[in-house]
């Protein structure tokens, strides 16, 4: 069965962007474009690891991370940081990766291979 | 795993502790144990006087002696005894590290137990003397098998081993300690914590380092612990990678104590290339006198493989 990625991203072009890119090699993906609503999502995907953007309109990534590991079922889900702000691989430190947009999109895959095969 | 214990006893209250895991190991694995005492030789060379471990006193060595002693230990031991009786009692003299790792050697066995030092702490000195045993010194540097030892009272390993905390700097011979936590967190169903202590002592000899500097290093570390070991724990996925920083051994006994370890597997040294020489390391020293739970020393990877 193909891995399933969670894309959580407020700009639809990334979320889009990475849906395709992912599926194109053999990933299955789904979304959530606020921190606040990827809770539910995760409940309901269960997915093998996260894309996380950090600055959200309503919730940012490191809250909705924060609430990830308090759930037993979910805290060791891979993270990888997805983001525009400097500094960001410090946010996170448990993450991964940490990714500066705009990124290269091999090393990203490259990442998750790593990670999830 | 664990078919033969040596546990390696003054059978005086020293030991106390580390006989309470060797018996409840024994018989929770179903191991065959043997509980073994070396009477000290005070001189050099072979003599016909030992030094008698309660009474300090130097008592003539004969076959009524040694009788005596086997009946005490039995006598100290004798609830033990009767819960576990796969077990056998040896006495003999000798310098003590040479007969403990004889014994293992000759009766092939999986694991040595011993408590981390025989001497009591002076009273009235405010200095902590911190240090482990000679004859731990020199059994955890020789020994084929993995050595456990209890340093403290630790009744958070009741219950058989749950929760495994690997202590590693990355060093190669760090990898035959690995190989062990992993087999027996496998073998008995555990959660495998995978902890690395990024040592910050230097900035109390004046080197300051930066938050930055630190961090990175600390994600660094957590890049690495997935490369290294991760790979190598094919379909087991009950770990978690942990890094913190400070003083190593600090960290590893704060982690193991908030985390409620039942073991610690560390190696016997890191910096020295040569197993033959290397004493036993200064943080895996500390830990084993600090820890509540037992620690587990690893020099060589013999017994390992076939575990």
């Amino acid at each position: 069965m193909a891995k399933k990625i969670l894309i959580v991203d407020d700009d639809p072009n990334i979320v889009t962007y990475l849906e395709d890119f992912f599926g194109d090699n053999g990933y299955d993906t789904c979304s959530a474009t606020d921190g606040s609503e990827a809770m539910a999502v995760v409940k309901k995907e269960k997915p093998d690891l996260i894309t996380l953007d950090l600055e959200m309109p309503e919730e940012w990534g490191p809250r909705f991370y924060r609430k990830l590991v308090k759930e037993e079922e979910f805290r060791k889900i891979p993270v990888i940081v997805i983001s525009g702000l400097t500094g960001s691989k410090y946010a996170i430190q448990k993450a991964v990766a940490s990714i500066t947009k705009p990124f290269d999109r091999d090393k990203l895959l490259a990442i998750v291979k790593d990670v999830i095969g | 795993m664990f078919k033969k214990i040596l546990f390696a006893t003054t059978a005086s209250p020293s030991c106390d502790h580390a006989a309470r895991v060797a018996f409840d190991m024994a018989k929770r694995y179903d191991s065959e144990l043997t509980a073994f005492h070396v009477f000290g030789i005070p001189t050099r060379g072979f003599s016909q006087f030992v030094r008698d471990v309660r009474t300090g006193e130097t008592v003539t060595f004969d076959d009524d002696y040694l009788d005596w002693v086997k009946e005490e230990m039995k006598n100290t031991y004798v609830r033990q005894l009767e819960i576990h009786q796969n077990c056998t009692i040896e006495a003999i003299h000798g310098v003590p590290h040479t007969e403990i790792l004889r014994a293992a050697r000759k009766k092939d066995v999986d694991l040595i137990i011993m408590g981390s030092t025989t001497r009591e702490e002076d009273e009235g000195t405010y200095v902590y003397r911190s240090t482990t045993g000679s004859t731990l010194q020199a059994v955890t540097k020789a020994a084929r098998c993995p050595v456990l030892v209890i340093g403290r009272p630790v009744a958070s390993t009741w219950g058989g081993f749950s929760n495994i905390v690997f202590g590693t700097d990355f060093s190669r011979t760090a990898d035959s300690a690995f190989l062990f936590a992993y087999k027996v967190a496998k073998t008995f169903g555990c959660t495998l914590h995978l902890f690395h202590a990024y040592d910050i002592s230097a900035v109390h000899s004046g080197k300051i380092m930066e938050q930055d500097e630190i961090e990175d290093n600390m994600m660094e570390a957590r890049e690495k612990m997935r490369k290294m070991y991760v790979p190598r724990m094919k379909g087991f996925d009950d770990y978690e990678i942990e890094i913190w920083e400070g003083i190593p051994y600090v960290e590893i006994v704060k982690f193991a104590r908030e985390n409620y370890a039942d073991l610690i597997v560390m190696a016997h040294h890191t910096r020295k290339p040569s197993s033959e020489k290397a004493l036993l390391g200064s943080t895996v020293e500390q830990v084993v006198l600090r820890a509540t739970c037992p620690v587990a020393s690893v020099n060589r990877p013999d017994k390992i493989k076939d575990l």
